[in-house]
C-alpha cells in the first residue's frame, strides 16, 4: 500500500496481546509513515495504550510483529529505544527534581554527556514554554505543565519516531495550538508521529492518516471507507431561517432543526453534494453565514464505526 | 564497561536526589542523632561509674559497641521503609516506565536503586561518627574492633537495603513489599532468637545428679539419683548464626579486661552465643564425703577460644538472600515484559 521504504516508520502486522483472559489487543495491523502524523483513534479500552506499550518496548506481543525503522522492539529494544520518543498517558515525574534537572538527567539516561544534556534541556524548556518553571520542582507543576514536561522528555534524544498518548489532555487552548504547530513541524522534519487520542476534533486538524481501533483490532479499510462515505450532517447557519427552509423544501430535503433557530442540520452524501447544495442556496439568495460539517471527519467516522460495531 | 557504571550511578543519584531532598529526611537524622546523644551521655555516666569502680578499665569499648548496635538497630528499622518501595513505588508514581524506555538497562536500574538505598542507610552510620569518636576519646577501643565492626555493620545495612529493593521489584504493591521487608528483618533479628530458644527447650536433655553425703558417722550415704532437664542449645546454636547482631558480635575479635571478661558488648554477646555451642553437662556428682575440687566454669576467653566462629556462615546466608532478591527484581522488572499481572498497568 505504501511505496515508501518499508524499513522506515512504524509497521505493525497481526499484533496481539492479552492479559489473562482479557484480549487487550487481538489483531492490529497498520503502517505509520515518516513525515506524516498518524492518528490512533478508538474508544476507551480499545487497546490504544496496550498497543503503545508494545511499540515503546515495554511489553512483548504474543503474536504478530512490530518494526520501528526496521528494528524489532523485542529483540533490538536498545536500537528502538534510542530512536523512539514515548509520551505516556500517565503523568509521572520525579517530584523532588526541578524541570531542568529532570530533562538533563533523562538526556543522560539516553547516553548524552552532561554538557550536551544540559544544552538540550535548555532548548526543550524553551520549546515547551516552561522557562519560568525550569528551577521549580516538578511537583508544583499543573497538569498542563506536566504534560508539556512529558512532551519535552519524549523529545530529549531527538527521536525519529514519536509516540504520543493523549498529548493534548490538560492543555489550555494556547498550548494546544503550540502543540499542534510543534507536531506539524516535527513531522515536517521527516519524523514518524503516532498520536493516540479520543479528542477527535483535535486530531482532525493535525493528522494525515488515521488508524481506527475497535475492541483490540484495527478496523478494515473497507469499513473505514464505507463509514466515511455515509451521509453526514452539515450545519447551515443563516440570517433568514425562513428562506432557507423554503429553499430546502424545494430541494425536497428534510432538515433537522436545533435549539438555535438560525441553525439547521441536513444530511448529505459527501462533500460534492454539499458543495452543489451550497451553490444552489447562494444562487437562490439564502443569506448563508456558516456552512460546515457538524462534526469533524475523524469524529464522524469514529461515531459511524461505533454505531456499526454496536449493531 | 564505563557505560554500565555511569548508568548505575545516574540511577543512584536520581534516587538520592529524590529521597534526600526532603526536610523530613533531615528531621529523621536529627532525631536519630539526638537519641544517640542521650544514649551516649547516659552510658558514659553509668559505665564511667562502673569503670572507675572496677579499676583500670575505661568505658570506651562498651560505649563504642553500644553505639554500633544502636546504629544497627535503627538502620535495620529504617532501611526497609527507605528501600522497600524503590521500584514498585516508582511504578505507582509513573516514573518507572519512562526510565525503562531510556537506554538504562534493568540491572543498572535495580543495582542503582540498591546503591542509593544502601548509601541512605549508611547516612545513619555517618551521623553516628561523632559518638564513635567520643567513645574513642574515652580510650581503650582497639583498631580491629573499629574496622571490623563498621565493615560488618555496613554489610548488614547493605543486606537489608538489597532485600528491600529486591522485594520492591518482586512484589507489586509498595505497602506490601515494605511489610515483607520488615518481616525478613524481624525473622533474622528476632525469629532466629525465638527459634533458638524454642528449639533449645524442645530438645532438652536429662541431667542426672548423683548425690551422696556424710551422714555424720563417717558412712557415706548415697542418695537416689536426682534427674532434671537442661535445654539443648548446643543442637540449635547454628540458628543464631544468621542473626545480624550475632554476626556482628561473632565477627569482631574479642578483647578482654584484666580479669578475662570481654570489654565490650560484642564480646559479651559473643561469649553468650559461643557458650551455646558447648554441650550441657549431663551428669554431676555432688558429694561431701570425699573432698573434691569443684570444677570452675570456663572463662569467657576459654569458651570463645574453644568454639567455632560462624559469622561468615550467617553473612553468606544473608548475602544469598539479598542477591536472590535482587536477581528476582531484575527478572521481574525486565522490559519488554512478557508477564504482567492482570489489572496492572505497566506504566
Amino acid at each position: 500500500m505504501s511505496e515508501q521504504n518499508s524499513d522506515c516508520g512504524i509497521r505493525v502486522v497481526g499484533l496481539a496481546r492479552s492479559f489473562g483472559k482479557v484480549a487487550a489487543v487481538s489483531d492490529v495491523s497498520f503502517d505509520a509513515r515518516p513525515g506524516r502524523v498518524t492518528a490512533l483513534v478508538g474508544p476507551n479500552g480499545s487497546g490504544k495504550t496496550t498497543l503503545l506499550l508494545m511499540l515503546a518496548t515495554l511489553l512483548v506481543p504474543e503474536r504478530g510483529s512490530i518494526r520501528i525503522d526496521g528494528h524489532d522492539p523485542v529483540t533490538e529494544s536498545r536500537e528502538v529505544r534510542s530512536l523512539l520518543g514515548w509520551m505516556p498517558d500517565v503523568l509521572g515525574s520525579w517530584a523532588a527534581l526541578t524541570v531542568r534537572a529532570t530533562l538533563e538527567l533523562t538526556g543522560q539516561l539516553y547516553g548524552a554527556s552532561r554538557n550536551a544534556a544540559s544544552v538540550r534541556a535548555r532548548e526543550l524548556i524553551e520549546l515547551v514554554d516552561l522557562v519560568e518553571f525550569s528551577e521549580r520542582p516538578t511537583r508544583v507543576l499543573s497538569r498542563g505543565q506536566k504534560q508539556r514536561l512529558s512532551l519535552a522528555r519524549a523529545l530529549v534524544h531527538d527521536p525519529r519516531v514519536l509516540l504520543l498518548d493523549e498529548p493534548a489532555s490538560g492543555l489550555d487552548p494556547g498550548a494546544r495550538v503550540a502543540l499542534r504547530e510543534l507536531v506539524r513541524r516535527l513531522a515536517g522534519e521527516g519524523r514518524t508521529i503516532l498520536i493516540a487520542s479520543h479528542v477527535l476534533s483535535e486530531l482532525d486538524e493535525i493528522a494525515d492518516d488515521a488508524v481506527f481501533l475497535e475492541r483490540g483490532a484495527t478496523v478494515t479499510e473497507e469499513r473505514v471507507t464505507a463509514a466515511q462515505s455515509k451521509p453526514r450532517e452539515w450545519r447551515i447557519r443563516t440570517l433568514d431561517p425562513d428562506s432557507l427552509a423554503a429553499a430546502l423544501a424545494r430541494e425536497s430535503m428534510t432538515p433537522r432543526s436545533t435549539s438555535d433557530p438560525a441553525e439547521t442540520l441536513i444530511a448529505l452524501p459527501g462533500e460534492r453534494a454539499a458543495a452543489a447544495l451550497l451553490g444552489r442556496l447562494i444562487a437562490e439568495g439564502v443569506p448563508v453565514t456558516e456552512y460546515a460539517p457538524s462534526v469533524g471527519d475523524l469524529e464522524q467516522t469514529f461515531l459511524d464505526l461505533n454505531g456499526g460495531g454496536a449493531r | 564497561m564505563t557505560g554500565f557504571w555511569r548508568g548505575l550511578w545516574l540511577i543512584a543519584s536520581i534516587e538520592l536526589r529524590q529521597r534526600v531532598r526532603g526536610v523530613a529526611w533531615y528531621v529523621l537524622l536529627g532525631v536519630f542523632m539526638l537519641l544517640l546523644l542521650v544514649v551516649t551521655v547516659l552510658l558514659a555516666i553509668t559505665l564511667g561509674g562502673i569503670a572507675s569502680a572496677s579499676g583500670a578499665q575505661t568505658a570506651g569499648p562498651a560505649l563504642f559497641s553500644t553505639v554500633i548496635y544502636f546504629v544497627l538497630l535503627l538502620g535495620t528499622l529504617v532501611a526497609p521503609a527507605l528501600s522497600g518501595n524503590a521500584i514498585n513505588g516508582d511504578r505507582e508514581a509513573g516514573t518507572l516506565a519512562t526510565t525503562q524506555v531510556t537506554l538504562v538497562t534493568t540491572p543498572q536500574l535495580v543495582l542503582g536503586k540498591f546503591l542509593a538505598a544502601w548509601f541512605t542507610a549508611l547516612a545513619f552510620l555517618a551521623v553516628s561518627v561523632p559518638f564513635l569518636i567520643a567513645a574513642q576519646v574515652l580510650g581503650g577501643v582497639q583498631g580491629s574492633t573499629i574496622g571490623i565492626s563498621i565493615a560488618v555493620l555496613a554489610a548488614e545495612l547493605g543486606v537489608v537495603s538489597a532485600v528491600g529493593v529486591g522485594l520492591s521489584g518482586i512484589i507489586r504493591r509498595p505497602l506490601f513489599s515494605v511489610v515483607v521487608t520488615y518481616l525478613v528483618v524481624a525473622a533474622l533479628s528476632v525469629g532466629t532468637l525465638i527459634g533458638f530458644a524454642l528449639g533449645g527447650f524442645a530438645l532438652q536433655t536429662h541431667h542426672t545428679v548423683h548425690a551422696s553425703y556424710d551422714n555424720g558417722s563417717g558412712v557415706c550415704q548415697v542418695q537416689p539419683d536426682y534427674v532434671d532437664s537442661v535445654p539443648g542449645f548446643d543442637k540449635v546454636w547454628w540458628m543464631l548464626a544468621a542473626n545480624p547482631y550475632v554476626v556482628l558480635a561473632d565477627a569482631v575479635p574479642a578483647h578482654y579486661d584484666s580479669s578475662g571478661n570481654p570489654d565490650d558488648l560484642f564480646g559479651s554477646l559473643k561469649f553468650a552465643e559461643r557458650g551455646a555451642q558447648i554441650a550441657p553437662v549431663i551428669q554431676t556428682s555432688v558429694s561431701d564425703c570425699t573432698p573434691s575440687i569443684v570444677p570452675s566454669s570456663p572463662s569467657a576467653r576459654e569458651v570463645i577460644d574453644s568454639t567455632v566462629p560462624n559469622w561468615f556462615v550467617g553473612l553468606l546466608l544473608q548475602f544469598a538472600v539479598a542477591v536472590a532478591a535482587l536477581i528476582g527484581a531484575v527478572t521481574l522488572t525486565r522490559t519488554p515484559a512478557r508477564r504482567l499481572a492482570s489489572g496492572n498497568r505497566i506504566a
